[in-house]
């Protein structure tokens, strides 16, 4: 079972337009997340792959993961888990050592959020190193399930910043129709 | 900790016994490693290549700050001689754990070292100001005579140094040493030294705290070693009388005293065993790989005093409450192939079993199971041994060599075996071209009992 791109469009629309703040909706093989912003716009979370047949609220990627501890959480210092990967999801991991940005500047709108839609030349996320922000690319295609990081956070080099649930679907959509962006992307 | 290897770990147990928190700053390739496994915290910093990790004065100044180290420690190599980084820590209020910047500049620059040294009458080696170029060396070695040794000025620890026997060979090693210095060092400036052929490397131990308190920690003696490189050290050094033992102390003290040298420093020499006569080599601003030996016959844990140094405390004693006793010996443990050249022989470990016994010491970082990176120099352990005498000290190197087992790489534990029964090493007649001379024309046999000398092995 398919959803169309028009079909997509139309259920961001009503959840924009609800007093709903969240839709889950698993379709065969599809499973659609739609959460609200706080300004009102819908953000979508569209996972990949096989859903989950039983019922119920589908985790967001890498909730339950995190079994591959990182070097800081092997000694006990409070950590930033380095979540091992879900199938079917990728990792954007950190080219340097420093601390995580996630804005552009102070107060303005996050790169990215979860549910945003990226380009592998998209930037994510600034790492600062001594007053230099260098500039991390998405490096794959799809949408951001996860953020590890909090602005202001020191990264190890190799650290796991982000996870990104490629989507078939929508990158053949988006040939189709330029228009089509994902809201929040 | 900004460096890796045995020196990390030695920095990270010093910590530990004075209660200071560790965090390793570790490459990709270390993450692994015993200074990973034993500091309180690690953190990746980069790459397995150490111009992209271990050579990042701001990575790892920005590692130091984001896990809230107030201090960091460079070992040595990489960083430990290069101001930039001690340069960083001064400006962001981080405490670099050695001397100040500008002491490092002033004996980094090899050229600028011999001139300051000259200036408090201490003995430099005979040779030149800069040489600019061809012309200006024909010149300046038909003056001094041949052969001559060119040097690179931005170098040091026996790296960027050319023999020249004579002028035909001067033009196109002239040019070679700059292009290499250019190519090494950013710095193609070029200096010559008189050539002497048999001398021994003497160094001094110096400790300095921050109120100008100097003392030494007596002397060092690495006269074996390979093309520059040392692979056996030994403390108090066998070929000096008492007073010339005590003038190259002096000297050494004074050097740094005059300099207003701040935490460990080694200053080295060449002794001239034909004349008697010493001279200024070049300063190491850093803890030193053979620093244990001076540790065994003294007593002071050099490291930990390096770190008390570096916290503004006064050095615990005087120069007459350091007791020098015993005699101690240090062998390098290199991951090489001695049959190759010495050829760097990377790999994995299979067995590691480390020799044991009284008055036997290892620093290492390595282990059964563990990889040896080719990314990084071929240090695996230093065996060091303290007898009552030279010959007790002897004795147990040969025992602790023979009981140490490493399996699944080459090491150069087979001929410093053989060394040990070289009757020139035990008789201390051995100069700095000593090992590469044995290497071209070995003696017929080692002379003594068990054990088939290296070169049979072949």
């Amino acid at each position: 079972m398919d959803l169309t791109e028009d079909e997509v469009t139309q259920i961001l629309k009503w959840i924009e337009d609800s007093n709903f703040d969240e839709l889950d909706l698993i379709m065969g093989e599809i499973k659609l997340v739609v959460k609200k912003r706080r300004d009102g716009s819908a953000v979508k979370e569209e996972v990949a792959g096989k859903a989950p047949t039983q019922a119920g609220v589908p985790e967001p990627a890498g909730m339950e993961a995190g079994k591959e501890k990182s070097l800081c959480d092997v000694h006990g210092m409070k950590g930033r888990a380095e979540e091992s990967l879900e199938e079917g999801l990728s990792a954007i991991r950190s080219p340097m050592l420093g601390t995580f940005y996630r804005c552009p500047a102070p107060g303005a709108p996050p790169y990215v959020e979860v549910g945003s839609f990226v380009e592998e030349g998209d930037t994510v996320c600034l790492i600062e190193v001594m007053k230099v922000f260098n500039a991390v690319k998405a490096g794959v295609k799809g949408c951001i399930a996860k953020i590890f990081p909090e602005t202001g956070q020191l990264v190890e080099y190799g650290q796991t910043l982000f996870f990104v649930s490629p989507d078939d679907r929508i990158q053949k959509k988006e040939k189709h129709e330029k228009n089509f962006q994902a809201p929040g992307g | 900790m900004a460096n890796r290897g045995e020196i990390a770990v030695r920095i990270i147990r010093a910590c530990r016994e004075l209660g200071i928190k560790s965090v390793a700053a570790v490459s990709e390739a270390d993450k692994d490693s015993m200074a990973a496994k034993i500091a309180d915290r690690a953190i990746c910093i980069g790459p397995a290549r150490p111009t992209e990790s271990y050579l990042r004065a701001d990575i790892l100044l920005c590692a130091a700050r984001g896990t809230g180290c107030d201090a960091i420690h460079p070992g040595y190599g990489f960083l430990a001689e290069q101001p930039d980084l001690a340069e960083l820590c001064r400006q962001h209020g981080v405490i670099f754990i050695g001397p100040s910047p500008e002491s490092l500049r002033q004996m980094g620059n090899k050229l600028l070292a011999r001139e300051t040294v000259r200036h408090y009458s201490v003995p430099v080696i005979p040779g030149s100001g800069k040489v600019r170029d061809v012309k200006e060396a024909y010149g300046m070695a038909e003056k001094m005579g041949y052969p001559i040794l060119i040097k690179a000025s931005a170098g040091g620890g026996g790296k960027g140094i050319k023999f020249v026997m004579g002028p035909e060979e001067l033009k196109v090693t002239f040019e070679t040493a700059a292009a290499e210095a250019r190519m090494a060092f950013g710095d193609e400036t070029l200096y010559f030294e008189r050539f002497f052929s048999n001398v021994r490397h003497i160094e001094v131990q110096i400790v300095a705290d921050r109120s100008g308190n100097v003392i030494h920690v007596g002397e060092r003696d690495c006269s074996m070693q390979r093309r520059y490189q040392k692979m056996i050290e030994e403390a108090p050094a066998p070929s000096l009388s008492d007073r010339q033992r005590e003038e190259i102390r002096q000297a050494g003290v004074t050097i740094a005293r005059e300099m207003k040298y701040e935490s460990l420093g080694t200053v080295e020499f060449i002794f001239d065993q034909n004349t008697k006569q010493f001279y200024f080599l070049e300063m190491n601003t850093r803890i030193q790989v053979e620093h244990p030996v001076s540790e065994m016959i003294s007593g002071i844990d050099l490291v930990k005093e390096q770190i008390r140094i570096a916290a503004d405390e006064p050095l615990p004693w005087s120069q007459s409450e350091v007791q020098l006793t015993g005699h101690a010996i240090e062998c390098r443990i290199n991951a090489e192939t001695p049959e190759l050249g010495f050829q760097p022989c990377p790999g994995r470990i299979e067995q590691w079993v480390e020799p044991q016994g009284t008055g036997i010491r290892v620093d290492s970082h390595c282990y059964s199971g563990y990889f040896i990176s080719p990314y990084y120099d071929s240090l695996m352990a230093k065996v060091i041994t303290l007898g009552m005498d030279r010959s007790e000290a002897i004795e147990r190197m040969r025992s602790a060599l023979e009981g140490f087992v490493v399996t699944g790489i080459d090491t150069t534990i087979p001929f410093l075996r053989d060394i040990f029964h070289q009757p020139d090493y035990i008789k201390g007649q051995v100069h700095t071209r000593w090992i590469e001379e044995f290497l071209d024309s070995p003696p017929s046999s080692g002379g003594e009992e068990e054990g088939p000398p290296f070169q049979e092995a072949r």
